[in-house]
C-alpha cells in the first residue's frame, strides 16, 4: 500500500511543478521545471532502490564505491577537472549494475560538495552524474567486451557531462535557453570538456583491468556471487 | 554555536528551500536584495572563514558587465560597441541576476555550515533507512580512504617506487596508490558489511538513535515560516511582485499587498539574525542575573 502511495504522489508532483512553474515562478518557470524535475528524477530513483530487497554487502560496497569517487574528486583535487569520479560510476555500473551506476554518480555529487561547495547546480550534477551511470550499465556487456567501446564511452560521457551542465547554466541565467548565451557557456567550459574526456578515457583504460581484477578476487574469497 | 544550528533539520530544510525558491525563481530586485543582505549578515554570524565573502561583490560586477554582451534587448541605449547597443535594461537585468546569484550562494554557504552531513543523514533516514545506511557510511569512509591514501603512499615512496618529479611517472605512481586503495577498500567493505550482517543489521524492530528532537519552539518557527512563505505566495500569485526587465524597466507600484509581501520577505530572510539576536539577548538577561 505504501509504496503505491509514495508512486502515485511522485507521480502527481510532476504536474504539480509545472502548474506552480506556470503561475508563481512565471519570470523563471524553465529553470524552475528543470530544476525541479531533476529533483523529482533522483526522488524516484532513491524510492525504487528503497524497495527493492537489498543484502549489507552491496549496500556497503554501494558506499565504498560513492566514497572512492568522492575521495578521488578530493585526491586529484590538484588538477582540475582531471577526476575519476566518472570513471569510477561506469566502473560501479559495469560490475554491479545501472541502478548501483546512477546511485554511485548522484550520491558522489552531493557528498562531495560537501567539500566543493553545494549551490542551485547539485541537482544537475546528481541527476547528469547519475544517468552517466545507469546508461554505461545498459551497455555494461559490451563496455566489458571492448576496449575501444569504453575508451568511446568515457569520451562521450564527459562531453556530455559538459554539455549538459552548460545548459543548466545558460538556463539558470537567462531563464529560456539562449542559444548565444549556451554558446558562450560552452565556449567557457570547453577546456574542461576536453579534459573531462580524456580524463574519463585515461583512468577507465587503466583501471579497467585491475578494477576487474579486485572484484573477481573479492568475490571469489568472500563467496558473493 | 549559532541559534539556527539547534532548529530541527526539518524546519531548517523547509526554511531554506523557500528561501532560495523565492530568491532564485522570482526575478524581482527587492526579493534579491533583501536575499542578498539576509545573506550576508547570516553567513558573517556562522563561525568559520569570512574571507571570501567580498568575492561575491566582485563576481555581481562581473555579471553585470558581461549580461550586456549577450543581451541587446531594452529600449535605453547606453552606447554602441561593435554595432551592438549596449543598454541600461540588460545592465540592470545582469546585476540583478549577480546580486541572486551572489545571495543564493551565500545561503548554501550557510546551509552547507548548518546542515551538517549527520542531519542530512537524520533526514533521509526518515524514509529512506536503506540509502542512509549507503550515505553515512560512504561519509565515514572519505576521511578513512584519504588516511590510507597518504599511507599507501608513503609505504610506496619508502620502497622507492615513486619515480621523478616527471609528470607521467607521477601520474602512474598515483594510479598506482588508487588501485591499492581500491582493493583495501572493497575488501575493507565486505568485512564491515559481514560484521554489519552478524550483528543483526536489517532484522525487524531495529530501532535508530538520533539526536534530534521536534521541540515546540520548533512548532512555532514552523508555523512562522509557513505564514511568511504564505504572504510572499499571495503576493506572487496577484502579480503585485512583477517586475519588468525587458524592454524597459517597469517597476509595479505595490499595493497594499504586494508592500505585505515585501515585508514577509524581508522577515523570512532576516529570521536567522532574529533568532541569533533573541539568543544574544536571553543569554546577556539571564547573566545580569548571576
Amino acid at each position: 500500500m505504501k509504496k503505491y502511495v509514495s508512486a502515485a504522489l511522485l507521480l502527481l508532483m510532476v504536474p504539480a511543478v509545472v502548474v506552480l512553474g506556470a503561475t508563481v515562478f512565471r519570470d523563471k518557470q524553465y529553470a524552475f521545471v528543470s530544476l525541479a524535475v531533476a529533483v523529482l528524477a533522483c526522488g524516484a530513483f532513491f524510492l525504487s532502490f528503497e524497495r527493492r530487497e537489498t543484502g549489507p554487502i552491496r549496500l556497503v560496497l554501494l558506499a565504498v564505491m560513492t566514497a572512492l569517487s568522492v575521495a578521488g574528486r578530493l585526491l586529484f583535487a590538484v588538477l582540475p577537472g582531471f577526476k575519476p569520479v566518472t570513471a569510477m560510476v561506469v566502473l560501479t555500473a559495469m560490475y554491479f549494475g545501472g541502478e548501483a551506476g546512477f546511485l554511485t554518480g548522484a550520491l558522489t555529487a552531493v557528498l562531495s560538495n560537501f567539500y566543493f561547495g553545494q549551490g542551485p547546480w547539485t541537482p544537475f550534477q546528481m541527476v547528469t552524474w547519475g544517468l552517466l551511470g545507469f546508461v554505461a550499465g545498459l551497455l555494461r556487456n559490451r563496455l566489458k567486451a571492448s576496449r575501444l567501446f569504453l575508451a568511446l564511452y568515457g569520451a562521450v560521457a564527459g562531453v556530455a557531462f559538459s554539455l549538459l551542465m552548460d545548459v543548466w547554466t545558460a538556463v539558470w541565467i537567462d531563464g529560456t535557453l539562449t542559444l548565444s548565451r549556451y554558446l558562450a557557456a560552452v565556449a567557457t567550459s570547453g577546456g574542461y570538456m576536453l579534459l573531462y574526456a580524456l580524463s574519463n578515457v585515461i583512468f577507465l583504460l587503466l583501471l579497467r583491468k585491475p578494477m576487474g581484477e579486485i572484484l573477481g578476487r573479492i568475490q571469489k574469497k568472500y563467496g558473493i556471487t | 554555536m549559532n541559534a539556527f544550528s539547534k532548529v530541527h533539520p526539518g524546519v531548517a530544510s523547509v526554511y531554506f528551500l523557500g528561501i532560495l525558491l523565492f530568491s532564485m525563481f522570482v526575478m524581482n530586485p527587492v526579493l534579491e536584495l533583501l536575499t542578498l543582505l539576509g545573506g550576508l549578515l547570516f553567513c558573517s554570524s556562522l563561525p568559520g572563514d569570512k574571507k571570501g565573502l567580498g568575492g561575491y561583490f566582485g563576481m555581481i560586477l562581473i555579471m553585470a558587465l558581461v549580461n550586456p554582451l549577450f543581451s541587446h534587448n531594452g529600449v535605453t541605449p547606453l552606447f554602441f560597441m561593435n554595432g551592438n547597443a549596449v543598454t541600461l535594461e540588460a545592465l540592470a537585468y545582469g546585476a540583478a541576476m549577480g546580486v541572486m546569484l551572489g545571495g543564493v550562494l551565500l545561503w548554501c554557504r550557510s546551509f552547507s555550515l548548518l546542515m551538517t552531513s549527520e542531519k542530512l543523514v537524520y533526514l533521509v533516514g526518515r524514509g529512506c533507512p536503506k540509502l542512509a545506511v549507503v550515505l553515512s557510511s560512504a561519509l565515514r569512509y572519505v576521511p578513512m580512504l584519504k588516511r590510507q591514501a597518504r599511507r599507501v603512499e608513503r609505504a610506496q615512496r619508502a620502497a622507492g617506487l615513486f619515480g621523478p618529479d616527471n609528470r607521467a611517472d607521477r601520474l602512474r605512481a598515483s594510479l598506482r596508490v588508487w588501485a591499492v586503495l581500491v582493493s583495501w577498500s572493497l575488501e575493507n567493505g565486505v568485512e564491515t558489511a559481514r560484521s554489519m550482517a552478524a550483528r543483526g543489521y536489517g532484522l525487524r524492530g531495529r530501532t535508530n538513535y538520533g539526536n534530534v528532537s521536534f521541540t515546540l519552539r520548533d512548532g512555532v518557527l514552523l508555523g512562522v515560516v509557513a505564514a511568511l512563505s504564505g504572504g510572499v505566495l499571495a503576493g506572487l500569485l496577484a502579480g503585485e511582485l512583477a517586475f519588468s526587465w525587458y524592454p524597459a524597466l517597469v517597476w509595479r507600484e505595490p499595493g497594499p499587498l504586494g508592500a505585505g509581501s515585501y515585508v514577509c520577505f524581508g522577515a523570512l530572510a532576516l529570521l536567522p539574525v532574529c533568532l541569533e539576536w533573541e539568543e544574544r539577548i536571553r543569554w546577556n538577561y539571564s547573566r545580569s542575573k548571576i
